[in-house]
């Protein structure tokens, strides 16, 4: 009977891990299944702070720790908010700029030539291959052909590269020959 | 091809040769205006290599950074330790010293620690016993890692004009020095004439497959021109040149100068190109560059 009680007592939950424990004993063996069903069940007892919990009991201190009061955390909040406002601003004039010499650009085409005017303002379905294409890649093989069906119409080629934090090893790549001239 | 294999394509001894003609110049376009005054079409290619680098931040967003972070410190939800680092391990012992460190960094020697700075009777404890086993993983470690380039390039101390890595954090584009009319060398945006066969896009994807830009592989944006520039003179007789301009990224290679249009070639930024070129051809050309 003893024997039974000390199992018993032994195999209580340290940390109930519900409410429902709370009241109720869980047998358990292996401290690994303890420890691997608190990470996928996370506790939802409200007095502890958990891995997926909303709510800390200590904010109040913690907080003091890390920011000096209310009002330079605000402070600071305001002039972070203020610099992204003219970086913003800044980037939205440089294309309004850009915007409109492009529609001088335009319209002084149009005045000047308007088969030309046509011309520029085709829009083209990248899907379709014009007559040229087709017959070049009629006479082509292997890494030439690659080289005309991987650049499309109007997409974005996948040779351009995404800025990094520092560069590559090799550089940029100076000596380039071309496969066969692109469309 | 010799005569004598001539001679044997010749069905008949009536045929000869047709004579060698030149290719007849194709002319260049000129549209008259509605004042009389004709105008000379040309293209011009802005050709910019992107950024290569992440831009710096500056001082205001490191510190602000560095705050946001500090907040994050104090106020994150606990990690689940025992789940991650099995107590005693080298990989535990590692992450307790980097946590310190981080612990460090953020709050300073603070009074309060946080639960994983284990006090100095521990770290006294512990450091004695794992001494060798850290030392061991932090010369694998050494080995291991990938030792980064630093971001400011040779050309850059150098002042190396013509290399595509100066200036990671800046759009280059290129300029190109040639002769005008007049004979005068002058800086300018690659350009060509346009003739009466093409559009304008044909005419610059023609001009980057010319000599000089044959070495490059370019993608131009759009069909449509982003600027134009106009000269004017005040001779009535002479004509008046339009240059549009269309935008191209350079993805690699280099420009190969041929001497002839393209004596010499730089690949500069906003503010060095304002110092290269003409006045007026900078009031037509500086909003269409990036600024940065």
């Amino acid at each position: 009977m003893a024997s039974l009680r000390l199992a018993w007592q032994a195999s209580k939950p340290t940390t109930p891990l519900r409410v429902a424990q709370t009241s109720e004993a869980a047998t358990m063996a292996d401290p690994r299944v303890d420890i691997i069903r608190r990470t996928l069940y996370p506790a939802n007892v409200r007095s502890r702070e958990s891995p997926t919990g909303t709510w800390r009991s200590n904010v109040g201190r913690r907080l003091q720790r890390a920011i000096p009061s209310v009002q330079a955390h605000e402070t600071i909040e305001r002039a972070w908010l203020l610099h992204q406002r003219h970086i913003r601003r800044g980037r939205q004039a440089e294309l309004e700029r850009k915007f409109k010499c492009m529609k001088e650009a335009m319209d002084y085409l149009y005045e000047l030539d308007p088969k030309l005017h046509a011309e520029a303002n085709r829009v083209e379905d990248p899907r379709v291959r014009t007559p040229q294409e087709v017959q070049l890649l009629k006479t082509l093989k292997g890494q030439e052909k690659k080289a005309i069906e991987s650049r499309i119409r109007g997409l974005f080629p996948r040779e351009l590269r995404i800025p990094t934090e520092t560069p590559s090893r090799d550089g940029w790549r100076h000596e380039w020959d071309p496969l066969i001239a692109p469309l | 091809m010799t005569a004598q294999s001539r001679a044997a394509s010749r069905s008949l001894a009536t045929v000869t040769d047709a004579p060698v003609t030149p290719k007849p110049q194709v002319p260049e376009r000129i549209v008259k205006k509605e004042d009389g005054q004709k105008v000379a079409i040309h293209t011009t290619i802005l050709l910019n290599r992107n950024p290569i680098l992440t831009r710096t931040p500056t001082a205001f967003e490191k510190a602000y950074y560095a705050y946001q972070a500090k907040i994050e410190r104090a106020l994150h939800n606990p990690l689940p330790y025992d789940f991650y680092f099995k107590p005693g391990t080298q990989l535990e012992l590692q992450f307790d010293k980097e946590e310190e460190e981080r612990e460090r960094l953020a709050f300073g020697k603070s009074a309060t620690p946080s639960p994983r700075v284990k006090t100095e009777e521990e770290l006294r404890a512990t450091d004695e016993d794992n001494a060798d086993a850290l030392a061991a993983l932090e010369s694998q470690q050494q080995e291991d890692s990938v030792k980064l380039l630093p971001r400011e390039h040779e050309s850059d101390r150098t002042g190396d004009v013509k290399s595509l890595n100066r200036q990671g954090q800046r759009n280059v584009y290129l300029l190109v020095q040639a002769k005008d009319e007049a004979g005068k060398k002058s800086w300018m945006f690659p350009h060509a004439p346009v003739n009466t066969r093409e559009n304008l896009f044909e005419n610059v994807q023609n001009h980057l497959r010319s000599p000089f830009g044959i070495g490059m592989d370019t993608w131009v944006a759009s069909k449509k021109p982003i600027g134009v520039h106009r000269t004017s003179s005040a001779a009535k007789t002479k004509e008046n040149d339009a240059f549009f301009f269309y935008k191209a990224h350079i993805l690699a290679g280099q420009v190969r100068p041929d001497g002839k249009n393209v004596l010499d070639f730089a690949w500069l930024t906003k503010e060095e190109i304002k110092i290269r070129v003409d006045q007026s051809y900078w009031d037509s050309v500086k909003d269409m560059i990036s600024d940065f």
